[in-house]
């Protein structure tokens, strides 16, 4: 391969990695964070999309290039060169992704256990799902019962599932957590919320024809405020 | 060029035979690994049921007849004995022996359904029964539509056995029809121990 | 059609099928006629026997409109439908101990077009009936997708209520997948795979003939659920349980249609397994089999193997709603999450089931297009294996949120994420393959390239899918929309239509339109990019997947999506004016105009009835492009060459 060429080879994946880049970085991708689980799964996201970004620029540049040089008339009816493979180059495609590949594995692991460790002294809160809304029970307030789940800032949370008739799920997309509720299970979830604010509440199983409808909210509050809140009698 | 070529040709060029294996018998083999898979997901839902979710087998007040089936067992074992001295004697060029050997698989392949009928309409729980009588009655019924098409595989074959379709030399019928029952028996091996004895 | 005649002019000797007995008889002569009055009798049977079974029972009411419908239209009609055609007539004489004729080939080849409409035994007529109808269904599910997008246009609901909804997108999925992926490549497989290993036929023509049959059976099942009370089933392509279960009756459609179409890809798949296995040409070892038939041996493993899963789920959720049984019922003892495990201990291969003939196709297009040797075809092969095995080790990757065991998820995660290691290998091989190679943009070329690029982009999200933390945010949501539309439409549709392209000359005799092959390729291309892409950004900053409404802030990012892709369904029009036009008119194709090396280019386009008049002997690997004399197979005629090859091998 002449020089020339690399040259040409390296400023096609660069230019493929900006333009990348650029759609990594300008539009929003994800809702903002408020949860510490959040800030941990958006570095695993991010950690992903780097990598992501440099396995498609090495691709790009080597099919932009090809397609661009290799190109031949339609009346040239020679053949390419007879070459079978090369040990090297393939070990060397096996065993970089495979590399790729387990360390993505490991961060994941790692933010995978740290998100399913509750903190001290968590809020417990039954979440009940069914056809077509949810509701929420704090038995460490005399099984305070609410329509909206309210929650205190910078409390871990643990979300105890149940489900009436069929799989529901639930998602707060700026909480980046998500469980399925199962009639039979009690799974759990567990959430540290660190931003006061209101947030959508989303099912995101398909539960029967009103489950685009199935929504309510989060609302994270001031400790003092929440207490207050939960203290008082009725919903 | 290959088109004026075929005009000499009435049929087809006979194809190479690249395995020892014979196409019949390896088609057979690969439909009883799908059908292994099938009675795969049915114990699948039986494990979910019995292990995962821990019921107790069989829940009072419900009893498994497992001596009736201990013997129904028996008389399947041996059919498949039959089935192995039917093809064997057509090997040998005993025609009766296969006839007389066909008749008996089918005969004991046609009381062993009977008997889980009866023992069906007897056994006093149905498959509405909770997840018990549900798993039961699935996993033996799948077994029994297996015996039901075994059967009708035998019954083929004993017709062609008497009208004197095989002979030492072409009994390839039998033998894949055989290989078939002999797996409807094991499965149910497999079936009897994980529904009635453990 | 009429050009697919051309077998007729090259054997003038040769008629076809006696022509069928005038009068009251040809009611008794295998065909549609015949199916159409044994399909209602056989439905009359079916639902005569279970009213005897629930008067002898005692069950109340005997007529039971969910059971008749069960197993009078939905099993013993079809089966009726069967035998009326005559799929069954062969067995059914070997069963009554009539003697069997001996084979006169009369059901073999096509003269005209009626014997597309009859059980036909010639694989390359049933590679053709297998694309026909799979290309219907691709436009029935291509409609509703249509008609779910105009509903997704603005927020709020516009054409249809949440039920129709529900059911639009839950057919539209269950026909492109069990109708149009799995059965277009089984199509495609069919009728090059013999030719490629220098067989004359199939292993079992008549299995081969059935399989295909229950294929429309299957479909129009599937499309029947619409015309059902309650509607269309709802519960998506996955109808999980137990919502699957507490459905409108349309669901046992969807049960029962899977059944169907599952029985068929089993039967094709133990066809290509025995077909490969024992029928190759001498000298055709394992490693001179080109890629495709690599890629439907292993695929066919897959299917043989992982289908009965799909068929058990479906009969559970079946029985639970007919037999009141307690599989995922939990007040009865069963256990929901079952239905989970076992469905996708199916559909996880099934993706690969949906995507390694698309890979077989990819290589073969890419070498021939290239002038060079697949590069790395051992590890070509190799990683088509270990796809094979890691597939059956991940299902649970589906399952993340879904409250199964937690110590499952991260074993399953590795796995997973491992995947990517035979996948990459396949994405590099390809492009060193067109590395220095001297590539002709001709149409396949095309859809093979952009196949490898929108490939890396759905393997790409895949990554992110298979990481835990990022899956729990973004599963069951358009993120996952996005990614199973790159790798099922980037993949596996762009290699079918690079099938179709590179295999229509071999077809049908003659050359489709190369301009408006270029034209549907990049109109598919730009609006494929413009619709799915976009889904991307919209599931991760969180629109959930299945839904009729949505959150006013996806409204114009849904409007884009929307129009993109209708331009997207337009591109199809181009697509079958090109087929219609070139098979009627297009300009006669050359036995070989790829110069490719494989068998099925070696005989005439298209090939004679039997394939070969005499079986080839192989003498070396599959894609030496550009090796000075070097060849793949030494046809009839040639016999003195072909010894004195073998020798010096």
């Amino acid at each position: 391969m002449r020089r020339g060429s690399i040259v040409q080879l390296i400023v096609i994946g660069v230019l493929a990695g900006a333009v990348a880049s650029a759609v990594a970085l300008i539009p929003n991708w994800l809702p903002s964070s408020a949860s510490r689980e959040a800030g941990r799964i958006d570095f695993v996201f991010w950690f992903v999309t780097g990598i992501c970004i440099f396995v498609f620029s090495i691709v790009a540049a080597v099919s932009v290039y090809s397609v661009w040089k290799f190109r031949v008339k339609p009346d040239d009816d020679s053949d390419g060169p007879p070459i079978h493979g090369h040990t090297g180059l393939e070990i060397a495609w096996t065993a970089v992704p495979a590399l790729l590949v387990t360390a993505i594995a490991i961060v994941s692991a790692i933010v995978l256990a740290k998100d399913d460790a509750a903190g001290a002294n968590p809020l417990r809160v039954n979440v009940y799902a069914q056809q077509f809304f949810w509701s929420f029970s704090y038995p460490g307030y005399g099984d305070k019962k609410s329509d909206v789940l309210r929650l205190p800032v910078n409390r871990s949370v643990v979300l105890e599932g149940h489900s009436k008739d069929v799989i529901h799920s639930f998602w707060v997309p700026e909480f980046r957590q998500k469980q399925d509720l199962v009639p039979g299970l009690t799974p759990t979830l567990h959430i540290t919320p660190n931003k006061v604010g209101t947030y959508p509440l989303i099912c995101t199983e398909l539960c029967g024809l009103g489950h685009a409808l199935m929504r309510s909210r989060v609302v994270v509050m001031e400790p003092a405020a929440f207490d207050k809140w939960a203290s008082r009698k009725g919903a | 060029m290959a088109a004026a070529h075929a005009e000499a040709h009435h049929g087809p060029p006979i194809a190479n035979q690249s395995s020892r294996v014979s196409a019949s018998v390896l088609g057979m083999l690969l439909f009883i690994a799908s059908e292994i898979m099938l009675f795969g997901s049915f114990f699948t839902a039986y494990f979910f049921v019995r292990v995962v979710n821990g019921i107790d087998w069989p829940p009072h007040p419900f009893e498994l007849p497992v001596f009736v089936a201990g013997v129904n067992t028996a008389i399947l074992v041996t059919s498949s004995f039959t089935m192995h001295w039917a093809l064997q004697s057509i090997k040998r060029g005993n025609r009766a022996g296969l006839q007389a050997g066909l008749l008996l698989t089918f005969l004991m392949g046609l009381v062993f359904l009977l008997t889980q009928a009866r023992e069906y309409s007897r056994v006093g729980f149905a498959p509405h029964d909770g997840a018990f009588g549900t798993i039961f009655y699935c996993l033996t019924g799948l077994h029994g539509a297996h015996v039901f098409v075994g059967l009708s595989i035998l019954l083929f074959m004993t017709i062609r056995a008497f009208r004197g379709h095989f002979s030492p030399e072409h009994h390839h019928g039998v033998e894949i029809g055989g290989i078939y029952w002999h797996f409807v028996d094991v499965m149910w091996i497999v079936v009897y121990s994980t529904v009635y004895l453990i | 059609m009429t050009t697919l005649t051309h077998e007729h002019e090259a054997h003038p000797g040769r008629q076809g099928p006696a022509p069928p007995p005038r009068g009251w008889r040809r009611l008794l002569y295998p065909g549609l006629l015949r199916a159409a009055w044994m399909a209602p009798l056989f439905f009359g049977i079916g639902c005569g026997i279970v009213v005897l079974c629930r008067w002898w029972g005692g069950w109340q009411p005997i007529w039971f409109g969910e059971i008749i419908v069960l197993v009078g239209a939905l099993i013993a009609g079809p089966i009726g439908f069967l035998a009326g055609i005559g799929a069954f007539d062969y067995w059914v004489r070997y069963a009554i101990g009539s003697p069997t004729k001996p084979e006169d080939h009369s059901g073999h080849g096509a003269y005209s077009w009626r014997d597309y409409f009859r059980v036909n035994t010639d694989h390359k007529v049933i590679g053709i009936q297998y694309l026909t109808t799979t290309i219907f269904f691709f436009l029935a599910g291509g409609l509703l997708a249509m008609l779910v997008r105009a509903e997704l246009a603005k927020p709020g609901m516009q054409f249809f209520d949440n039920q129709t909804y529900n059911g639009l997108f839950s057919v539209h999925a269950s026909l492109m997948i069990f109708l149009f992926v799995i059965p277009a490549f089984a199509g495609l497989a069919n009728f090059v795979v013999p030719l490629m290993l220098g067989a004359p036929d199939m292993a079992f023509p008549r299995l081969n003939a059935l399989s295909y049959w229950l294929l429309p059976i299957a479909g129009i099942m599937m499309l029947s659920s619409f015309l059902v009370p309650g509607g269309a089933f709802a519960a998506g392509w996955t109808g999980y349980a137990p919502l699957s279960i507490h459905q409108p009756l349309g669901t046992i459609f969807f049960n029962m249609g899977v059944q169907w179409a599952g029985a068929s890809s089993i039967m094709t798949a133990l066809n290509f397994l025995v077909t490969i296995i024992t029928m190759r040409a001498p000298g055709m070892t394992f490693w001179r089999m080109p890629l495709l038939v690599w890629a439907n041996f292993t695929t066919s493993l897959l299917v043989v193997i992982a289908t009965p899963f799909i068929a058990g789920s479906q009969f559970f959720v079946m029985f639970d709603r007919v037999m009141h049984t307690h599989f995922f019922d939990v007040a009865g003892g069963g256990y929901p999450l079952g239905y989970q495990h076992i469905f996708w201990f199916y559909s996880h291969p099934a993706v690969y089931i949906m995507m390694l003939p698309g890979f077989g196709i990819a290589s073969e297009v890419i070498s021939a297009m290239s002038r060079k040797p697949i590069f790395g075809y051992r590890l070509m092969a190799l990683s088509l294996m270990a796809i094979l095995v890691l597939g059956f080790s991940v299902w649970a990757h589906h399952m993340f949120v879904s409250g199964m065991a937690p110590w499952l998820r991260v074993p399953m995660m590795i796995t997973t994420l491992m995947i990517a290691v035979p996948t990459g290998i396949k994405v590099f091989s390809w492009l060193a393959t067109i590395w220095e190679g001297k590539l002709n943009f001709a149409t396949p070329m095309l859809w093979a390239v952009g196949f490898v690029s929108m490939f890396v982009i759905g393997g790409l999200s895949g990554i992110y899918l298979g990481a835990v933390p990022i899956d729990i945010h973004v599963s069951d949501t358009y993120f996952v929309v996005a990614h199973i539309h790159y790798v099922l439409f980037g993949g596996s549709l762009f290699t079918i239509f690079a099938g179709i392209y590179y295999w229509f000359p071999k077809m049908t005799g003659r050359q489709y339109n190369e301009k408006l092959g270029k034209l549907h390729f990049w109109l598919t291309f730009v609006g494929f990019n413009l619709t799915f892409f976009p889904m991307h950004l919209i599931g991760t900053q969180g629109m959930p997947r299945r839904v009729s409404d949505y959150a006013p802030q996806f409204a114009n990012w849904n409007l884009f999506i929307s129009i993109a892709s209708f331009a997207l369904g337009a591109s199809t029009i181009v697509f079958l004016y090109n087929m219609v036009t070139s098979m009627r008119r297009g300009a006669p194709a050359e036995a070989n105009p790829w110069r490719s090396l494989t068998l099925e280019w070696q005989v005439s386009s298209p090939p004679p009835i039997f394939n070969f008049d005499e079986i080839p002997q192989v003498v070396g690997n599959p894609y030496e492009y550009g090796v000075p004399g070097a060849r793949h197979a030494v046809l009839n005629g040639d016999r003195a060459a072909t010894e004195t090859e073998v020798r010096s091998r």
